[in-house]
């Protein structure tokens, strides 16, 4: 086995998969950059490419692709509020608002350093993962799964502002999450829900153009009300030079990048949970880190562990991802979906032999997160302080840009009006919200695991009864639920006594 | 000698060309000999980049230019929505018929026209016909380390499981006739987000089985996780010999529902072009379509990339579509309790 992770490197460090490789990832970079070319549809496009190549070279072009995406998608998200992936909106929460503090240097800093931690974390995870995969994944059925989705909805408890009235508002935002995720065809009846006539409705609300319209409307309108630049009148001294301080923050709070990696990887695992969920379970757990009513009232308004959480999450799902995908030929993502049509056309079936036969290639794949990322972050830093400039143009120039990007990346993702429409639409509720001071990211975790624990929990009753309640996983997974949902306010009482000091 | 008759029969096919369009009206003067000479001809797809749809029109586009005359640039246009009906709205009342436009969609829109699926503006037998690219069949495969080797000991099981991923797609509505129509104790658990996550919920044991197409099980078979045991009427190489739905229905409406569920999987990737297309631009189209499945280089990627090629053409097609429609209207109501169309 050893050898194998060996030879797995030496594979992938050969000139032509290199190479290769090096193509992929300037491809990832620009299309995790611009909001309205997601990392899966590039994949898929890209999939005819790769005919002529052997399948170490097929997986290091899209893999290498593949993995920077969400690396360079934070670059967008913090700069400019608008999601540059899917799956690297919770990094606006806090992202946008450092760089509206002129911070964006420290919060590019932190993205890309937390994203590298991410990516190691995620690819030693699929190493060492390899000997238990399958009983691993075998061990979550719908029941456990059923009940991951609770353990996340429960994070609305830390995602909401403090006290009763904040907490009423937060599980109210949860909810009408859950409602967005119904839209569409139910997969028991058939019967179709809130599609009010629409065909475009059927499959459900897509999920980018709801949370480019949540989070990029409220700050292009914003940033037009300010009249100003992002990052305001702020004296300018060290703004193009935070970087630095972002890869210190990265260390400074480096158990927790490590947990939000963990939990990033362990979501990316679980097949069905999809790409949109690891990075708002994360940030739940980032804000969950503040020590104080204090520090909790700054997440949002540009605490730098906000950046950390989902910037490690949203990196170390992907290897996580792969685990299902390699050992069972069960996508973990939409994205590996697509992948998995790269296997078949390599001749190869995914399946017990990748852990065996193919256990070269395996590790190749490890290999080419690892290198992907460390290239990406690396080429990036070069440019971080010049793009953290760009919070410091003029708003009037920068909107119609901004306001462009968030209109195509939301039609891009049907090409359909209806696409619009909902940007739009959503781009209302979310500057509505924000002015009325309610919290977004509870109705958006409520979205992205609404249908995940309606599906999950229809299976295990129609096939266990009642009897999956009592299985040990879900009994770990409930008392899990209690601590998450209970934890803030033991935090909150234990600072009471003794005043921490802050590290 | 070469270049005279060249010249000849450029001249020739001028006065054809004047000829036709006296006659017909301006789109055949468009569509001469070197028809789509500088031009651009799109492929409508009714989902989303990546899926089986997608690829067939995708290596398609690679290999019409070849056998068009004028050999044009062919590009996909992705137009996802509502299990491709957007799509072939699109395509029947949208777009203009002038041979530059066809489109691929969901084979079981025959279905969705026949049961009036609200939404459903086209009329399939109006478009015009190119031909579908391939078949496919549909197969009922248990776990292999189950008891259950024929159907005979299926029929005496005390209950199987069935995962599926709901209502309207081949998962579902396949083992739902075969319960209620030869009496199989399935218990049909739906939900599963996609047929991938069925297979991994046989692989843990949460479910007996699966239905689903004979391509996408295959390397599931082929691994020894599970065993075909029933199949659609339409065969594939290396599962001819498996006992065929339709023989064991318990009745004759049994047997018309399962023969409208799986009619379709004669034509499994479908083209068209939009309705009123003229008659020479569909020949030109039906011809490179026909040539195209020929076509060695053509035959041998499509291998390479697992997408199975079975040409069917166009009059071939329509006749599989108008099977599905000529359904007696209290018919078509029954069909439609147990064959659900959408996303």
């Amino acid at each position: 086995m050893f050898e194998s992770f060996v030879e797995g490197l030496f594979v992938v460090l050969q000139w032509q998969p290199f190479l290769i490789m090096l193509m992929g990832i300037a491809l990832g970079f620009w299309v995790g950059l611009l909001p309205g070319l997601g990392g899966s549809t590039t994949l898929a496009l890209m999939l005819p490419f790769i005919y002529k190549m052997t399948p170490v070279e097929a997986f290091a072009f899209l893999l290498g692709m593949h993995s920077v995406v969400s690396t360079t998608g934070d670059i967008t998200s913090v700069l400019f509020g608008v999601p540059g992936e899917g799956t690297t909106a919770a990094t606006i929460l806090d992202g946008h608002a450092m760089a509206k503090k002129g911070e964006a240097g420290r919060a590019l800093g932190a993205a890309l350093m937390s994203s590298l931690v991410g990516a190691l974390v995620g690819a030693f995870a699929l190493a060492l993962a390899i000997p238990v995969v399958r009983p691993l994944v075998l061990t979550f059925g719908a029941p456990e799964l059923f009940m991951l989705a609770v353990v996340g909805i429960a994070f609305i408890s830390s995602l909401s502002g403090q006290g009763g009235r904040a907490l009423l508002r937060g599980f109210l935002a949860g909810l009408v999450g859950l409602v967005f995720a119904m839209v569409g065809q139910d997969p028991q009846a058939g019967v179709q829900r809130f599609t009010f006539g629409q065909l475009y409705l059927w499959g459900g609300l897509d999920l980018v153009p709801v949370l480019v319209g949540l989070f990029a409307i409220p700050e292009i309108v914003d940033l037009a009300v300010r009249g100003t630049s992002i990052a305001g009148e702020l004296p300018q001294g060290n703004l193009g030079k935070g970087a630095w301080e972002g890869v210190k923050d990265t260390f400074r709070h480096f158990w927790l990048t490590i947990r939000c990696s963990l939990v990033g990887t362990f979501i990316g695992i679980m097949p069905g949970l999809g790409g949109g969920v690891a990075q708002w379970i994360a940030y739940g757990h980032a804000v969950q880190a503040a020590r104080d009513l204090k520090e909790r009232e700054g997440f949002g308004k540009g605490d730098v562990r906000g950046v950390l959480g989902p910037g490690a999450a949203n990196n170390s799902k992907e290897g996580g991802a792969l685990i299902p995908t390699i050992a069972f030929g069960v996508p973990g993502s939409s994205a590996m979906a697509i992948l998995l049509g790269a296997f078949f056309l390599q001749g190869i079936t995914p399946g017990p032999d990748m852990l065996d036969k193919h256990l070269t290639l395996t590790f190749s794949m490890v290999w080419t997160m690892v290198i992907a990322n460390v290239v990406t972050v690396a080429v990036s830093f070069f440019f971080l302080n010049q793009l953290a400039k760009l919070t410091l143009v003029r708003g009037a120039v920068l909107i119609p840009f901004i306001l462009f990007l968030a209109f195509i990346g939301s039609y891009t993702s049907n090409n359909h009006l209806g696409d619009l429409v909902v940007f739009l639409a959503c781009g209302s509720l979310g500057y509505v919200m924000i002015r009325c001071g309610w919290p977004r990211a509870p109705l958006v975790l409520g979205f992205v695991l609404g249908k995940i624990a309606e599906n999950n929990f229809y299976i295990s009753t129609i096939r266990y009864g009642s009897s999956w309640l009592l299985r040990p996983v879900v009994l770990i997974l409930v008392l899990l639920t209690l601590a998450v949902i209970v934890y803030p306010l033991i935090r909150m009482r234990n600072r009471d006594a003794t005043p921490e000091k802050a590290a | 000698m070469e270049r005279f008759s060249a010249n000849k029969r450029n001249a020739w096919m001028g006065w054809t060309l004047l000829l036709l369009a006296i006659f017909v009206g301006t789109p055949a003067l468009v569509f001469g000999a070197a028809a789509y000479e500088g031009k651009v001809l799109t492929i409508v797809v009714g989902y989303k980049p990546g899926g089986g749809y997608d690829r067939y029109a995708r290596l398609a586009a690679k290999y019409l230019p070849k056998h068009l005359p004028g050999n044009p640039a062919v590009v996909v246009q992705n137009m996802p929505g509502a299990n491709s009906i957007i799509s072939a709205n699109h395509l029947y009342g949208v777009a203009k018929p002038d041979g530059l436009t066809i489109g691929t969609f969901n084979n079981g829109l025959a279905t969705a026209q026949l049961t009036k699926v609200a939404g459903v503006q086209y009329d399939l037998t109006k478009f015009a016909w190119i031909g579908s690219l391939a078949s496919d069949a549909v197969i009922l495969t248990i776990r292999s380390d189950l008891p259950y080797k024929t159907v005979d000991d299926m029929r005496k099981a005390k209950e199987i499981v069935i995962g599926t991923t709901g209502p309207g797609s081949s998962t579902h509505d396949f083992p739902s006739i075969l319960k209620e129509f030869v009496g199989f104790n399935f218990k049909l658990v739906p939900g599963y987000s996609s047929s991938a996550d069925v297979m991994l919920a046989i692989e843990r044991k949460e479910v007996d089985g699966r239905a689903g197409s004979y391509d996408s099980i295959k390397p599931f078979i082929d691994r020894g996780l599970v065993r075909p045991l029933i199949r659609s009427r339409t065969a594939s190489p290396g599962i001819e010999t498996l006992p065929v739905d339709e023989d064991l229905a318990k009745d004759a409406k049994g047997k018309a529902i399962m023969v409208v569920a799986s009619a379709s999987t004669k034509i499994y990737r479908p083209y068209v072009a939009p309705p009123g297309t003229p008659a020479d631009v569909i020949k030109l189209l039906r011809d490179a379509f026909a040539a195209m499945a020929k076509d060695k280089e053509f035959l041998a990627e499509a291998k390479k990339t697992k997408l199975s090629i079975d040409f069917t053409p166009a009059e071939e097609s329509l006749k599989v579509v108008r099977e599905v429609l000529n359904q007696p209207p209290e018919m078509a109501q029954e069909i439609g309790k147990y064959i659900k169309f959408g996303e």
